[in-house]
């Protein structure tokens, strides 16, 4: 029998509160909040408890999916990715690069943020860049 | 300390030692094995205080043979008493290192001032309930403003269910304050304030008074006071102090020597 416990960060909004995974036998077993993390300082909301819930459940899509004649289909990463630039090209290619839009989220690192309002402005050449926060 | 987990390892009187270790800075429960037996070096017992008979409990869960040993503080030890009662931990595979803790009704002489809490600003003393009040106090004010002081409390709730998923003695597997009929979802504040009593009420002749409840509150609501007071009319009624044993389950109480002829409360 195998107990771990790692020390994460909560991936739902951009407070960053301090949570502990405790893991049995490889198989995530509970959230706990971390005491000692500054941020939270041992508190969290619903959603921070509920960490580990989505993670073993058999519903979580675990291979990108393209939509073909209105089914979903799996694919693999490489098709996915180049599935979606090519409609994005079409796209800008039939309305112009003011017609794309790049939403960021408070939950990605700084340098995610700064990579995603990259592709953006020098991939797409939109400035159309927002945050999620402001929704 | 550490000579004794080490040994407890190495002749096998326990399979798991829970304690703490210092990761990423921050004192972390950790799970000591016979594997890793150097580990052990790194035992610290630190200011901060995890469940850690909750989480004997999930082992105990996945394998009910598994000896678990673990450092229990004052409130470890109430906490795996009430577990034992329950049936939730096996008296013989458990084995508590007893070490020093905060201060509680149950044991006024500690060294530790962990639970001593912050002081209430002004706006909560005017129109709520301060944490650190005694129950003396806190039933001291009229039947109207103990209302209105208490509902401000709870209506400040955000259902985060916090104060039952740390709880170390809440192991139920259906869970009343997620039934349907009772406590409506989707709704914020919940429907107070039976919400909070339905939960006061599953605490009597349970809660041990160990305060990770509040600790856990992120609206600060005072749960420990509550479940304090709830508890002290097991203690008043039955003469059944919450955690002092793993011998008497309250349920063995009625009919014994109560005559449960109740007392005005």
């Amino acid at each position: 029998m195998k107990c771990t416990f790692t020390p994460s960060i909560c991936s739902y909004c951009g407070t960053g509160c301090g949570v502990l995974f405790e893991t049995i036998d490889g198989r995530l077993n509970s959230t706990i909040p971390m005491k000692s993390h500054p941020v939270s300082q041992g508190k969290l909301c619903i959603k921070g408890w509920n960490l580990h819930e989505h993670i073993n459940s058999p519903m979580r899509l675990q291979k990108p999916m393209v939509k073909t004649f209105g089914r979903f289909i799996n694919t693999s990463w490489d098709e996915a990715i180049q599935i979606t630039a090519d409609r994005f090209r079409e796209i800008i290619d039939q309305y112009g690069p003011d017609s794309l839009g790049v939403l960021v989220s408070a939950k990605m690192s700084n340098e995610e943020n700064y990579l995603a309002q990259k592709l953006a402005r020098a991939v797409f050449g939109t400035n159309n860049v927002d945050h999620c926060a402001r929704l | 300390m550490k000579k004794k987990v080490k040994k407890w390892l190495e002749d096998g009187t326990v399979d798991l030692f829970l304690g703490y270790k210092i990761d990423c800075g921050h004192p972390l429960p950790h799970c000591f094995t016979r594997e890793e037996l150097d580990d052990v070096d790194h035992l610290v017992v630190g200011e901060t205080r995890y469940s850690l008979e909750k989480i004997a409990t999930h082992l105990a869960k996945k394998d009910p043979n598994l000896k678990i040993g673990l450092l229990a503080r004052d409130c470890n030890q109430r906490a795996i008493n009430v577990l034992t009662i329950w049936h939730q931990l096996d008296k013989e595979k458990i084995f508590p290192l007893n070490v020093n803790c905060c201060p509680s009704p149950i044991k006024p002489q500690a060294d530790c001032s962990y639970m001593s809490g912050e002081t209430a600003a002004s706006y909560k003393l005017q129109v709520g309930i301060d944490n650190a009040m005694d129950i003396e106090s806190a039933d001291a004010f009229s039947d109207r403003e103990k209302n209105i002081r208490w509902m401000y409390e709870f209506q400040k709730c955000i259902k985060c269910y916090g104060c039952r998923n740390i709880c170390p003695v809440c192991f139920c597997a259906e869970c009343t304050l997620e039934h349907k009929d009772l406590i409506g979802p989707g709704r914020l504040p919940p429907q107070v304030p039976i919400f909070h009593l339905v939960r006061a009420s599953h605490m009597v002749g349970r809660c041990i008074d160990c305060g990770l409840c509040e600790d856990a509150c992120p609206m600060d609501i005072p749960l420990r006071l509550l479940y304090r007071k709830v508890n002290t009319i097991t203690m008043d009624i039955f003469d059944y102090n919450t955690g002092e044993s793993c011998e008497q389950s309250p349920l063995s109480l009625l009919g014994d020597k109560v005559t449960l002829s109740l007392k005005p409360m």
